[in-house]
């Protein structure tokens, strides 16, 4: 039987699992085989022999950054701007993804026992407590957030809270063995260089994968794997390498971390998922694409300007 | 989570029996709005559903909810795959389709509006749904509204497609802006007094974006609903879809609901169990509960719309499909 069979099976006898629970199952199974060290060295070197003379001609002190957002863009045909075509300025859009997993962090360590919806409007106040007690700004939004009327405000908290909770409902966390790690900063490794290129990886979610228990031992972590979450609906053009592009960053900033074995993307819009195993050949297709990609900048000419 | 069907830890019942706000008088046009008030009636006496009678004429449809199956989604997603025929669509340039492409390609030319809310030229109508819609939204968010006029211009302050509504509504005369914040006010006054609390366990989620994409990828059905409430993903259908409409009742109105259910129910294993449409002028509540009659009706309309946008029958006829174009409806009938 197919999985979808079994899961009409399932359906039928009125024990269907949570598509959470389906999804879960996906990202946290045993890895099936991971990229090997090697080929994270080969990509490395491949990289940093190659890259620098890709931007050549661009001026002096110049920066490009690449990230999944270009790479998927580049797979559509698209340009691959990467540089801001407006002023930043804030908006609820921007907010949704920092505070939405703050939010879902917030309900798994249960600081709220009512889900998302209802708790993100307590962390984002906790956030600008803490901004204004310390300074310190985790979010940067927090001085505009504080200064917006209760109209602007409720829809900043309406945006983030629908978001975080697509995020709620599409994974089953009960499951996770180990607490995953929500947010944080971007997996960013700098080709240095008179001209810098910048990969960086943007994933929600790390979650550890773990082996099967020994004596009264907890299991053994045994690998790790990213979530990316998406919005709309998987791109027909979007190869296994754009997701595997978030593996490569990951492995290239540690090198001392096992590379990821595995990267789920979830499309919460549509209620896709797609699950990538990081295999040598990938991690090398990847950088692939990144090579593809500073490629389409350098000939574009779109670049942070020197200074 | 208890289920949306069952649970009782929702506003008190009672609240649909207060007496009328009487109207008429001067327009108010500043404060916060009172809560625990009376109920304003509808036209003619009439009482509208308010709080715990509202929650549970939605909950409670008196039929079963239907099951998850994913021998429907697959039979939905033939029914429409298999008869939409060689399409302008690519999967690299979709053709998108929504509830107004829809509702454009099947109207006749008499009932042709313009294409999509940025081409609409202002009104004040037009104001008064964008305004409606975000206190709508600040209200099931945070419970609560301050000042209806001065809180919703600020939601749409921060929205970059509102600009020029915005900017409109700023530069109306004084007359204008007053009726306009008047009427905002009653509806929002509306609101309060008779939207129940949502048990935040039921994930209420405002604006929620779905998108299902068809035909390999050559045809993308798009929605944004005003409220979907309900965990999704379990075996029988829990989420519960609600738009908010501030105008009158149309008949595409509950054609678009027929989408909603239609793209929920190819994007999840289960479909809602519910869609509704409530309309904050008046209270009404029209329900419509999901079933493979409605969902299947709602894929032959998504069909004939595509078939319609295909043809470009948005330039004329009313894409060939009798009967199709919802304005021509002289009645359709609803639940209240």
């Amino acid at each position: 039987m197919s999985p979808d069979e079994i899961m009409a099976a399932l359906v039928r006898n009125g024990c269907a699992p949570t598509r959470g629970t389906r999804i879960t199952d996906a990202l946290l199974a045993p890895p099936t085989g991971s990229a090997s060290e090697a080929a994270r060295d080969a990509v490395r070197g491949r990289l940093l022999a190659t890259v620098p003379r890709l931007v050549e001609r661009l001026p002096v002190g110049s920066q490009v950054t690449i990230g999944l957002p270009q790479l998927r863009r580049l797979a559509r045909g698209e340009g691959v701007p990467t540089v801001p075509e407006e002023p930043f300025t804030w908006k609820p859009a921007f907010v949704r993804r920092s505070l939405g997993l703050a939010t879902v962090e917030a309900c798994l360590d249960h600081q709220h026992r009512w889900g998302p919806t209802r708790a993100v409007g307590p962390v984002a106040d906790r956030a600008v407590a803490e901004w204004q007690r310390t300074g310190w700004q985790t979010y940067h939004w927090e001085p505009w957030f504080a200064g917006l009327g209760p109209g602007a405000r409720s829809a900043v908290l309406a945006e983030a809270g629908t978001w975080a909770a697509a995020l709620w409902t599409a994974l089953d966390w009960r499951r996770f063995p180990v607490p995953p790690r929500l947010g944080g900063p971007d997996d960013q490794w700098v080709c240095a260089a008179p001209r810098t290129v910048r990969l960086r990886g943007r994933c929600e979610l790390r979650a550890a994968l773990v082996g099967e228990p020994t004596g009264l031992h907890a299991p053994p972590v045994i690998g790790t794997a990213l979530v990316s979450v998406a919005s709309g609906v998987p791109d027909h053009r979007e190869g296994e390498a754009e997701l595997a592009f978030l593996a490569l960053v990951a492995a290239l900033r540690s090198p001392s971390r096992p590379v990821p074995d595995r990267v789920v993307g979830l499309w919460l819009q549509s209620d896709r998922f797609r699950v990538v195993e990081i295999t040598d050949e990938l991690l090398d297709e990847a950088a692939s694409r990144v090579v593809a990609a500073i490629e389409a900048v350098v000939a574009a000419g779109e670049v942070t300007p020197a200074g | 989570m208890a289920p949306l069907d069952t649970d009782t830890r929702v506003a008190p019942l009672g609240g649909d029996q207060i007496p009328a706000v009487p109207t008429g008088g001067p327009v108010p046009t500043g404060g916060p709005v009172p809560t625990g008030g009376p109920v304003p009636t509808g036209a003619a006496g009439w009482t509208p559903l308010a709080r715990g009678a509202l929650l549970d004429r939605l909950r409670v449809t008196g039929r079963p909810r239907p099951l998850a199956d994913p021998d429907r989604v697959d039979r939905l997603r033939r029914s429409i795959e298999d008869r939409i025929g060689p399409l302008a669509g690519t999967p690299d340039h979709p053709l998108v389709v929504t509830k107004g492409s829809l509702t454009r390609a099947l109207s006749c030319d008499a009932h042709r509006e313009p294409a999509g809310f940025s081409e609409q030229p202002f009104s004040l109508p037009l104001a008064v749904g964008a305004l409606v819609d975000v206190l709508f939204r600040q209200l099931v968010t945070v419970g609560s509204l301050g000042d209806p006029m001065a809180d919703g211009l600020d939601a749409l302050r921060v929205d970059d497609r509102r600009a020029a509504l915005l900017h409109w509504i700023e530069g109306l005369p004084y007359g204008d802006r007053r009726a306009l914040a008047g009427e905002v006010r009653r509806q929002a006054t509306g609101l309060v007094e008779r939207w129940p609390a949502l048990d935040p366990a039921w994930l209420p989620r405002t604006e929620e974006s779905m998108r299902v994409a068809l035909a390999g990828g050559s045809v993308e059905l798009a929605a944004r609903v005003d409220l979907a409430v309900g965990r999704p993903g379990l075996d029988v259908a829990s989420v519960g879809i609600v738009e908010v409409k501030s105008g009158s009742r149309r008949p595409e109105h509950r054609l678009d609901l027929g989408f909603y259910a239609l793209v929920e129910a190819l994007r999840r294993p289960a479909p809602p169990f519910v869609v509704a449409t409530y309309y904050t002028r008046s209270g009404e509540l029209d329900v419509e509960p999901v079933d493979d009659e409605l969902l299947a009706a709602a894929a032959r309309r998504t069909v004939a719309g595509v078939r319609a946008m295909e043809r470009g029958a948005g330039r004329g006829g009313d894409g060939g499909v009798p009967g199709a174009c919802a304005g021509c409806a002289t009645q359709v009938p609803f639940d209240r």
